[in-house]
C-alpha cells in the first residue's frame, strides 16, 4: 500500500513538474494621452511581482522611451522575462518579430527599472509583458 | 490489489517513453529556459535589441553628427570566446535594427566586389544604355563604423561550470578618430550536473 501511495505521488510530481504557463502582466501606456492600463492573467504572478511605476521621456532623437519599475513582493528569487512592445497611432504594432523576451532576475523583496526604446518615431503606444521561466 | 497499482504506474511510464522523438514549430522567443549553460538564440536576440536600442537612445552620436543621419560601416565583431559563433549573423541582425530606425545610414564593403562587378558589366557589356550606367566614385563614404567583440571567461569547480560572457561594442568616428559610443552585454549561466 505505501509503495502504491509513493508512486501514485511520484507519477504526479512528474507530470505537475511538466506544467507551465506562458500568462503573464501586461501594461500598456499611451505616450500621447499619458494612460496606462494593467492586464493580469497569472495569480501566482500577481501575488508576487507588481508593476509600480511607470515613466516616460523622449530620447535626442525623438523616439519615446519608457521605464518600468517592477518589484518583488516575495522573499525568494524570480526568473522573469519581459518584452516591451510598440504601436503605432492605429494600434498596429510595430516590428513585432525583431522584440524579444529578456531575462530578469528579481531578488527578493527588492525593486528593478527596465527601459525600452521605440524603434520608430510612429511609436505612441508601449506595452510590456512580463511571464515566468521555468 | 498492490499488483494493480504497481502494474498501472509501470504501464504510465512505459507509455510516457514511446513518444521519444517529436518536432515542433516554435516562436523564436520560446519559454526561454536554458538548455545550456552556453551562448543560446534567446541570448543572441537580447543582445542585439539591447546594443541597437542604447545606440539609438545615447545623444553622442547625434551631437557629432550635427543631427544629421551618419553613415555608418560594421566591421565583423571578434570572437574571443571558445564558442563557435557566427559573429557575421550578430552584426547583420544588428545593422538591420538600425536601419529600420532610420536613423542611421549604411555600406557595406562586404560586397564592394559585387558592386565593381555589376558596374563593369553596365559598362562593358553593351547591354545598359550608357547613359544610365552606374560609374564608380559615386558612393557615399561611411563616416563611423561599429565593432565588437564577444568573450568570455568559464571557471569549472566539481560539477558546477560558470560562464560569463561579455558582448562588448564601439562606434568610433573616422575622422577624429573618437570613440562615439560604447556598451556591452553581459551574459552569466551557472549549470550543474546531478549526481545520478
Amino acid at each position: 500500500m505505501k509503495f502504491a501511495h509513493f508512486s501514485a505521488i511520484a507519477l504526479a510530481l512528474a507530470f505537475a513538474a511538466g506544467c507551465t504557463t506562458t500568462a503573464g502582466t501586461s501594461v500598456v501606456v499611451n505616450h500621447e494621452t499619458g494612460s496606462s492600463a494593467l492586464y493580469e492573467g497569472n495569480t501566482r504572478l500577481h501575488n508576487a511581482v507588481a508593476v509600480t511605476g511607470v515613466t516616460y521621456d523622449k530620447v535626442p532623437a525623438g523616439l519615446n522611451r519608457v521605464n518600468f519599475q517592477l518589484t518583488s513582493l516575495v522573499q525568494r528569487q524570480q526568473n522573469l522575462q519581459y518584452r516591451i512592445s510598440w504601436y503605432n497611432s492605429e494600434g498596429m504594432e510595430i516590428d513585432a518579430e525583431s522584440r524579444t523576451y529578456r531575462p530578469l532576475v528579481l531578488q527578493g523583496m527588492d525593486a528593478v527599472t527596465v527601459t525600452g526604446v521605440a524603434n520608430s518615431p510612429a511609436a505612441v503606444t508601449s506595452r510590456i509583458r512580463i511571464r515566468e521561466t521555468k | 490489489m498492490k499488483m494493480h497499482y504497481i502494474a498501472a504506474a509501470t504501464m504510465l511510464l512505459a507509455s510516457a517513453g514511446c513518444a521519444t522523438r517529436s518536432v515542433v514549430v516554435t516562436d523564436p522567443d520560446g519559454i526561454g529556459t536554458p538548455l545550456t549553460s552556453k551562448i543560446e538564440a534567446q541570448d543572441i536576440r537580447a543582445t542585439v535589441e539591447k546594443m541597437a536600442e542604447s545606440l539609438i537612445a545615447d545623444p553622442g552620436v547625434l551631437e557629432v553628427t550635427n543631427g544629421e543621419r551618419p553613415v555608418l560601416d560594421i566591421e565583423p565583431m571578434q570572437n574571443r570566446s571558445q564558442m563557435i559563433v557566427d559573429m557575421r549573423s550578430i552584426t547583420d541582425s544588428i545593422r538591420m535594427r538600425l536601419i529600420r530606425s532610420r536613423l542611421f545610414r549604411f555600406v557595406d564593403r562586404s560586397t564592394a566586389g559585387a558592386d565593381i562587378t555589376i558596374m563593369d558589366e553596365q559598362a562593358q557589356l553593351g547591354l545598359t544604355d550608357r547613359r544610365k550606367a552606374i560609374r564608380p566614385g559615386q558612393q557615399s563614404a561611411a563616416q563611423m563604423y561599429l565593432t565588437g567583440a564577444l568573450s568570455e571567461i568559464t571557471t569549472k569547480a566539481g560539477r558546477t561550470t560558470d560562464r560569463y560572457y561579455k558582448f562588448s561594442m564601439t562606434l568610433k568616428d573616422l575622422r577624429s578618430g573618437e570613440i562615439v559610443w560604447a556598451d556591452e552585454k553581459e551574459i552569466r549561466k551557472v549549470a550543474s550536473r546531478s549526481i545520478f
